[in-house]
């Protein structure tokens, strides 16, 4: 069982690269909602392997929620919006993956060593993988101008924390993770309103012409 | 019914009714005043029970009421209550001068509701996911209070405000995470507890709680508008209508920093006081520079309460770092009298920006002669803020130098005194510019607010005169309980 989350987690961190990097939308997306997937069967093995029910009850919430509705709207978004491929992201788009892979990597190696020590799952990738979910999502905030791209930045870190979550707190009460996936939900909602908004003000989702209030 | 399930149910049950209100501004004017007392008087009666020795708690201890929270509750109540009765006044400027329309009033009468609700539940959760839940819920249902008009600058101020918190606020969900698996096992009863894992923290790895508080640092840090990830605070502050940036300087940061008080002291009672002290000094310093420097360049008036609010969050973080009974007392007062007169700073740019139609301050002058008692309240607020013996903040300012001089942290009075000093002489220049000699820019209100309209402010002022010459009794019973909570003593 062990071997299988090892090569899902692998794969999500190979998922978070994508969405991360690739420059149309549709396809960042699709990553997103395979990355989610593949946290869905993350959350299964480890039912499989533990017999928690609470597990169960993520997976099926995560499914719901993350791999259908959240890419369906965001779809939504990006079709009413009529966008195809991202906006240039700080350092153009060769330097920005490359910065992120190599720091996300580089905290997730310190990182992984401080989790392991309580967590509730022993094994090394899989805690290396939800930190470097997570810095990628962080980096995505940073680095990316776009900001669709930042909206789902939040939704990959927010994968990183849910996967450590599983990983090393398993036994966490469900209402723990509604509370958090509800709080997802809203921010992605609203975050969608105001790209809506900020294309109408600024004819694109460039985040980096939004130098208004500086000062 | 129990009054923890009042104060759960009702702001959000009358945010939902002002959605559906019909258009008619003198209603909705009612109605958000009524709504805004009985919400008050909820809040205000629970706290009061924890005075009278109380215990408050609901699901299985889920959410609870301490002398802690009820400090915080009480901000929310009496700032909330004034600001949200200043709020009808501001917004009928706004719709006369057609500036909003009486669609987006509503709503934003609606998601002061909502946002009540919110920062009410983020200082009643023991169970610490919830707490952050609640305290992004903050975010979310404040976002559209600060970008209330659909222009260029609402709409990146709105942005801002979401995106750079949210990455803040990962972090402390990291922190959430890290601080229940470390303790899941470790300690007696459910690790998700506040309550559970301060009287347990001792037995929680002691690497994971270092990891833990400088997360929870950064995650809260940010939405406190702690140095260097403050830098969302003076864009919003700046741009939002003025009852928004009084709530949110007023009452919102109050609720990240206890957020982060409540990390302060699982960690500082796991790993000892040194540690949190330390990183808390460094911050408060870093965060009371940064805040300084801006602040002398400021032209802006509600970008310089924006910057006041970042420095008085330096003060409180430094209350914390310099510690003691009397350090987490100081920082405590602080956050209660800075409540107070930063709602009246930033309620009071809302009569000058009427009476100029501009906000930036080599534009007025003269305000004295035109407004005197709008310049008598924006003095309140500026004596208060940078200290002057006899209004609130000088207490607490005067008891962290106390706290310090009694530890004899000499170096962190002196660092304390130079970056009040700044902030003193920024303060009062830009003061005399906007309030005396002659006017610079063209008056477009030529008189002062109706005495109705300014209560609210004065009742503001009232309170930080009050708390700077008087001691009350139940508020110093819930501080010194609070301490004492902290330092498990």
């Amino acid at each position: 069982m062990a071997n299988i989350i090892d090569i899902v987690a692998v794969l999500m961190m190979v998922t978070s690269f994508a969405v991360f990097s690739l420059r149309q939308y549709r396809h960042s997306i699709l990553a997103y909602a395979s990355q989610t997937l593949l946290l869905v069967i993350i959350f299964l093995a480890l039912y499989f392997k533990y017999g928690t029910h609470e597990l169960l009850i993520w997976a099926g919430t995560a499914f719901v929620i993350k791999v259908l509705f959240v890419p369906l709207y965001l779809f939504r978004l990006v079709k009413k919006l009529g966008l195809v491929v991202e906006d240039e992201p700080v350092g153009g788009f060769f330097i920005s993956p490359v910065v992120a892979l190599s720091f996300s990597l580089a905290v997730a190696m310190m990182l992984y060593k401080v989790f392991i020590h309580f967590s509730l799952f022993q094994d090394v990738l899989p805690l290396f993988a939800a930190s470097f979910i997570f810095m990628m999502g962080i980096f995505g905030f940073v680095l990316r101008n776009s900001f669709l791209k930042q909206i789902l930045s939040y939704c990959l870190f927010e994968n990183g924390i849910h996967l450590s979550l599983a990983l090393m707190a398993y036994s966490s009460h469900e209402l723990v993770e509604i509370g958090i996936l509800t709080d997802a939900i809203f921010a992605v909602v609203i975050m969608s309103v105001l790209a809506k908004r900020f294309y109408a003000a600024y004819g694109s989702l460039d985040t980096s012409k939004a130098v208004n209030l500086r000062g | 019914m129990d009054s923890l399930v009042l104060i759960l149910t009702v702001p959000f049950v009358f945010g939902v009714i002002m959605f559906f209100m019909p258009l008619q501004f003198k209603l909705l004017q009612k109605l958000h005043i009524v709504f805004s007392v009985i919400v008050s008087t909820l809040l205000l009666s629970a706290v009061g029970k924890v005075v009278n020795a109380e215990e408050l708690s609901l699901f299985h201890n889920y959410i609870f009421l301490d002398s802690l929270g009820a400090i915080f509750l009480s901000l929310i109540a009496i700032t909330g209550l004034l600001v949200n009765v200043y709020a009808t006044t501001y917004m009928k400027w706004e719709l006369e001068d057609g500036h909003i329309d009486i669609k987006e009033v509503k709503n934003y009468f609606a998601l002061s509701f909502i946002f009540t609700w919110t920062m009410s539940l983020s200082v009643l959760c023991n169970n610490i996911a919830f707490m952050w839940a609640a305290i992004e819920a903050t975010t979310l249902a404040s976002v559209f209070l600060v970008a209330v008009k659909k222009d260029k600058k609402s709409t990146e101020s709105g942005y801002k405000y979401i995106v750079l918190c949210s990455i803040g606020l990962a972090f402390a969900l990291y922190a959430t995470i890290l601080l229940f698996s470390a303790a899941n096992g470790k300690i007696s009863g459910e690790a998700m507890l506040y309550t559970n894992l301060l009287a347990n923290a001792e037995n929680i790895d002691g690497m994971a709680l270092k990891l833990v508080f400088i997360f929870a640092l950064i995650g809260f840090g940010t939405k406190a508008g702690l140095a260097p990830t403050h830098t969302w605070l003076p864009d919003v502050h700046a741009e939002g209508p003025a009852p928004t940036s009084a709530l949110l300087s007023g009452v919102l940061l109050k609720c990240a920093m206890l957020g982060l008080i409540r990390y302060y002291a699982i960690v500082a009672n796991g790993v000892g006081f040194d540690f949190v002290q330390t990183v808390m000094i460094v911050s408060g310093t870093l965060t009371l520079f940064i805040a300084a420097f801006f602040l002398i360049r400021q032209h802006n008036v509600k970008r310089m309460f924006a910057y006041h609010s970042v420095a008085h969050m330096g003060v409180i973080a430094f209350g914390l770092g310099v510690g003691g009974a009397i350090g987490l007392f100081a920082a405590l007062f602080h956050c209660a009298a800075h409540s107070f007169t930063k709602a009246l700073a930033f309620c009071s740019t809302g009569n000058i920006a009427r009476i100029y139609g501009t906000k930036d301050m080599t534009k007025m002058g003269g305000m004295i002669r035109i407004a005197p008692l709008t310049a008598v309240l924006f003095g309140i607020a500026i004596c208060s803020l940078v200290g002057v013996p006899g209004f609130a903040i000088f207490v607490s300012e005067f008891l962290i130098f106390k706290a310090a001089a009694i530890g004899e942290q000499y170096l962190l009075m002196g660092i304390f005194a130079v970056a009040l000093a700044i902030i003193f002489i920024a303060d009062f220049s830009h003061f005399f510019l906007a309030t005396f000699g002659k006017v610079e820019g063209e008056v477009v209100h030529n008189s002062e607010m109706k005495l109705g309209e300014n209560l609210p402010l004065i009742a503001l002022a009232i309170l930080i005169v009050t708390f700077g010459v008087w001691q009350f009794d139940s508020f110093t019973f819930l501080l010194d309980e609070s301490v004492k909570s902290i330092m498990k003593k």
